[in-house]
């Protein structure tokens, strides 16, 4: 079957099957590979997409039915090259070890700050309660959140909860 | 990769009822899909069509009705529901089962009526909808059916929904708006887990109901007490209506002790 999908803002026409995931379109088909396949059953959250301004997990949304959809990954986080300012305070906060939990964790987040300008610490623990980090770097995530939307009061101390 | 199956969008609910009437049992309904998925990839279930009715005209209804009551349809997602403030004040139970299920993004996805078809014994939807007697529609070409949610679930992932139908709504009366309630989930980390047990009570006026998830084959719901009942009866009562199980999760034990211990502490906080 054909569809066709707006991945951060550039529509895509391509053939797929049915059966195909929207983790697997993105990655194989389109070649943005920014997403992850962690357990690829919903429990992992590292191939976490913003489908029509939810939060989703891709592995378990078919490419069909994202069919018309507008899709963002972690592809369109950074422009010509500048990390954008989640992005900047992942790095500044080292909320980033081996990485591969990132791209899940960053649009958790985005879609959370797209709803909530201004965060708590519960409702960042609980946006991304779907995403694991087995470096369990949650703590240096959280503050990067909170330091972006100016709410982090001992800058540069790890707090460990 | 996913088994190989065809995929089918019908926009109108007898072009559905069509396509499950064919008497097929390998076409599926594809509602939020986190189960359903799931059990594909894991090779549980081979289906040979998939029918997507997230965007079947009329499937979304969510409304209260001061007469009919609340309406859900296939379609409504958990955070649908949470996010409703109007009806998460009216049926706080509901509010609070749907928050202890799974993550953030699973429910995005992740439909009301989608967990009750699941029928798993740890159905977090399942407790609220049991102590408020919602009732499902279920509908095919031979015609529509109410059945309560009580009678729904007949053993582990198992229901009275027949190949060709599919539950059109929950209703939830009004006549259960507006009481006091909560869910105590006992699970193995903070964060989103199965429930090893759950409690769900709902009080009104003159009388409390209890529901417990995790705790038999199917989601249980104890007898109707009175708004006075000692809390030491009403936990014996609870306990003398479930039968969990001893798995590697829990003890048969531990979750008849949590049970109790729960029960007590919702009591408390209604009564409160």
């Amino acid at each position: 079957m054909k569809i066709t999908l707006t991945v951060n803002d550039q529509v895509y026409t391509r053939e797929c099957a049915p059966s195909k995931n929207l983790l697997h379109f993105l990655r194989e088909d389109i070649g943005l590979t920014g997403t992850k396949e962690g357990c690829g059953a919903g429990e992992c959250g590292a191939c976490t997409v913003i489908m029509d301004g939810k939060a989703v997990n891709a592995c378990l949304v078919l490419a069909a039915e994202a069919n018309g959809a507008q899709i963002r990954t972690v592809e369109g986080e950074a422009k010509d090259g500048i990390l954008s300012p989640l992005q900047q305070k992942f790095m500044e906060h080292h909320a980033v070890q081996c990485g591969f939990c990132t791209p899940g964790m960053l649009m958790s987040l985005r879609e959370l700050l797209e709803r909530n300008a201004k965060p708590g610490e519960h409702e960042i623990k609980q946006a991304i309660e779907g995403n694991f980090c087995r470096c369990t770097g949650y703590q240096q995530i959280i503050e990067a959140v909170l330091d972006l939307t100016g709410q982090l009061e001992h800058k540069g101390e790890l707090r460990h909860v | 990769m996913l088994c190989e199956f065809d995929y089918l969008e019908p926009t109108t609910l007898a072009d559905v009822l069509e396509i499950l009437g064919q008497g097929d049992a390998g076409v599926r309904i594809l509602a939020g899909g986190t189960d359903l998925l799931v059990n594909i990839r894991a090779g549980l279930i081979t289906p040979k069509a998939l029918v997507n009715i997230k965007k079947t005209a009329g499937l979304d209804t969510f409304a209260f009705h001061p007469d009919r009551g609340l309406e859900i349809g296939p379609a409504v997602t958990i955070n649908q529901l949470i996010t409703n403030t109007e009806i998460a004040r009216r049926y706080p139970l509901l509010e609070q089962c749907a928050e202890m299920l799974a993550s953030y993004q699973l429910r995005n996805r992740a439909t009301v009526i989608g967990n009750i078809v699941n029928a798993s014994p740890s159905a977090d939807m399942a407790p609220a909808l049991l102590c408020y007697r919602a009732k499902l529609t279920l509908t095919s070409k031979r015609g529509s059916r109410k059945v309560g949610i009580a009678e729904f679930f007949t053993g582990v992932k198992k229901t009275v929904l027949a190949a060709d139908e599919i539950v059109e709504k929950i209703t939830i009366p009004a006549s259960e708006a507006d009481g006091k309630g909560g869910y105590a989930k006992l699970k193995r980390i903070k964060g989103h887990d199965l429930g090893i047990v759950g409690v769900a009570l709902h009080k009104k006026q003159d009388y409390i109901r209890i529901a417990v998830s995790a705790s038999a084959p199917t989601p249980i719901l104890a007898p109707d007490f009175q708004a006075k009942d000692s809390p030491d009866y009403i936990a014996e009562q609870v306990l003398a209506a479930i039968k969990p199980i001893d798995d590697i999760r829990s003890s048969r034990e531990y979750r008849r002790f949590m049970a109790s211990v729960f029960v007590k502490r919702l009591l408390e906080e209604v009564r409160a």
